[in-house]
């Protein structure tokens, strides 16, 4: 018996310790990555806030190594899929709060946008299994000054 | 049109055209395409379509930019006044050096090739013409420059000379037709490239025949000490046959001496150091701009608006990103915040802004010169290599000039080392893809209120600095000199790198 469980044990450590090889730190099963604001088929006009929302896990400076921390991107009308073996990608359409900003003010042009978020380990990898919102939609309407 | 005339009646304290003779003192440009009638016989459309976009995209608006006024556009070439030298001359430069850019990635005899000429003289403008000898002898001087070059005549050489930084080469006395005296001419060699470039033909050759010299001189003395019976021969032989090959400089050069922080003896060995107290420090080989003025930003994102004209002073920038090599020395010196892993000529990446901070510190420090993160507007003027089109090269995307997703073939290990697409027309390799780029500034979402005058932009909220080039991840949209991200200060990120500058 006993030497099952050591055969178990070291197997489960190979295991463990593989997955944090291939990045993807180990996120807690119950986490939970949301917008707080906008809702989604929210109709905004001109720039809003976005607020991120977060529930059992932290928000930590990219680059600081925590167990169960991370910090936040948001992904705007972006469609590809996230891959978890690369780095969040950093461009207009990828924003990185590594500093650990739990909010933004976002300006988009007119139209139909989503956002979602998707919370990076310390090296900007997504979590495995990747921590991510909801995908929402919000449309943004001409700024009124200009409206008709 | 009508644009650039109520510009010139607008801002110019000028009589009303239907006036009595309005006289006044203007620096005349006369433009004229250089093998135009070959042109139109090969592609009658196709060239003079292309000569009015280049008329609208490029010498309309870079003569509105330098405050003057097209006079008139003629088949094959335009005349335009200023009130300013300076202007008028470096409006020319500006001129040719997009069309260097236009002109890339075409084959030699489609390239649409401008000769200029600029005189200072009194003439007579009417609302259609200008008239005068002044306008004569801009012409003749137009007349016998190069395709491609700026000639200037010696009154306007008089007045620009300490103002425009730019070569100038006498050309002499020149007796040009119907005009009873010789004229003065210079021609203006406009940014360290095309000086490099006169220069570097003639050294090449130079070069070269040393070379060969060398060679023959060692072959000589190889086929003489083996002619002879053997014994200490070879190894002397060794020494003259690895003489040719010396040529390449090394990129180190002696340091003050007064200055002792010791880094750690590993670093001393690579360079020669030519005198026993100096301290060897790999400095990137850095390329000296001239300064200039240029319209910055671009209609193309909202971050770029509103395009807005920058004077920028005489600056040198790295012809590279800084590499792994060099940062790795500043790492061994307990300076830089980590040892990075990659190949020494791969661009350094994962860095932060305050850590390109550090680096340009430490190089500032350990050889006393002025090392620092160049200006937003420095690198995009450094970037940009006197084009004014979407990438340097021209509007269309093409291999080879740039690393990016969908620029083309991509190596496989990426970032991929330093120099591995061509140099823009200022020598510099790498501005835009292959690595983002950090820079001085303070990130702001667009232009409004940003300095005029080429200084870094560092007021307002810092806790996001400025990246540029955009990196190997990227597509094309980032390779633009003009595109403009903002990053947070203190983060690492593995795409972000930088290159120094070095005020002069």
């Amino acid at each position: 018996m006993s030497i099952l469980r050591c055969i178990a044990l070291s197997l489960s450590l190979a295991v463990l310790s593989s997955a944090a090889l291939a990045q993807g730190k180990t996120a807690p099963k119950d986490a939970k990555l949301y917008f707080i604001t906008p809702y989604d088929g929210a109709k905004v006009r001109g720039g809003f806030l976005v607020r991120f929302g977060l529930r059992n896990m932290g928000v930590t400076h990219a680059g600081d190594d925590y167990q169960n921390a991370g910090h936040h991107h948001l992904l705007i009308d972006v469609n590809d899929p996230i891959d978890p073996k690369e780095p969040i990608p950093q461009d207009k359409s990828h924003l990185h709060f590594g500093a650990g900003q739990t909010e933004t003010f976002l300006e988009l042009p007119p139209g139909t946008h989503t956002l979602q978020l998707v919370l990076g380990d310390a090296k900007h990898y997504p979590f495995d299994p990747p921590v991510v919102s909801d995908k929402i939609t919000v449309r943004v309407r001409q700024p009124s000054q200009r409206g008709k | 049109m009508g644009e650039i005339r109520n510009f010139r009646s607008g801002n110019h304290d000028e009589p009303p055209p239907h006036g009595s003779m309005p006289r006044r003192l203007a620096a005349i440009i006369v433009g004229d395409i250089a093998s135009y009638s070959r042109l139109m016989q090969a592609d009658e459309e196709g060239t003079h379509l292309r000569v009015k976009r280049i008329e609208r995209d490029l010498i309309q608006p870079s003569i509105i930019e330098h405050h003057g006024a097209l006079v008139k556009t003629t088949g094959d070439g335009f005349i335009a006044i200023f009130d300013s030298p300076v202007e008028a001359v470096r409006c020319s430069i500006v001129i040719q050096q997009n069309l260097v850019g236009r002109n890339a990635s075409l084959p030699k005899e489609t390239r649409i090739e401008y000769r200029i000429g600029v005189n200072l003289g009194d003439v007579i403008v009417e609302p259609d013409d200008v008239y005068g000898d002044g306008v004569n002898i801009a012409t003749r001087i137009e007349g016998i420059a190069d395709p491609g070059q700026v000639y200037i005549s010696g009154a306007i050489y008089e007045q620009i000379k300490h103002k425009v930084v730019c070569g100038y080469e006498s050309l002499g006395d020149r007796k040009v037709k119907n005009i009873t005296d010789p004229v003065r001419v210079y021609r203006v060699l406009p940014d360290a490239d095309a000086v490099g470039k006169t220069r570097g033909r003639r050294e090449n050759t130079l070069i070269f025949l040393l070379g060969v010299t060398l060679l023959v001189i060692a072959s000589g003395v190889l086929w003489y000490l083996l002619a002879q019976p053997h014994g200490k021969g070879t190894e002397q032989a060794a020494a003259p046959t690895a003489a040719p090959v010396a040529s390449p400089s090394p990129q180190s050069q002696p340091r003050d001496a007064a200055q002792a922080p010791q880094p750690s003896p590993s670093l001393a060995a690579s360079s020669p150091s030519p005198s026993p107290s100096a301290i060897p420090v790999r400095e990137p080989e850095m390329i000296a701009i001239r300064g200039g003025s240029f319209a910055m930003g671009s209609n193309d994102d909202a971050t770029e608006r509103p395009i807005h004209q920058v004077a920028i002073k005489p600056f040198s920038i790295g012809k590279y990103p800084v590499t792994v090599r060099e940062w790795n020395e500043c790492a061994a010196a307990k300076v830089c915040g980590f040892v990075a892993a990659g190949k020494d000529d791969a661009p350094i990446s994962n860095v932060s802004w305050a850590d390109a901070r550090q680096y340009a510190a430490y190089l500032a420090e350990m050889t006393k010169k002025p090392y620092r993160l160049p200006s937003e507007a420095e690198w995009e003027y450094a970037a940009r290599g006197g084009t004014q089109t979407k990438y340097w090269w021209g509007d269309k995307l093409q291999p080879g000039m740039a690393g990016c997703k969908d620029c083309g073939d991509l190596a496989a290990e990426q970032p991929a080392k330093v120099g591995s697409f061509k140099p823009n027309p200022f020598g510099l390799h790498d501005m835009g893809g292959g690595i983002d780029q950090w820079v001085e500034d303070c990130w702001h979402k667009t232009y409004q209120g940003a300095p005029a005058d080429g200084s870094a932009w560092s007021s307002g909220d810092c806790t996001s600095h400025v990246l540029r080039s955009g990196s190997w991840k990227n597509d094309s949209r980032y390779v633009r000199p003009s595109n403009r991200d903002g990053y947070d200060t203190n983060v690492r990120y593995p795409t972000h790198g930088f290159r120094v500058a070095l005020s002069p």
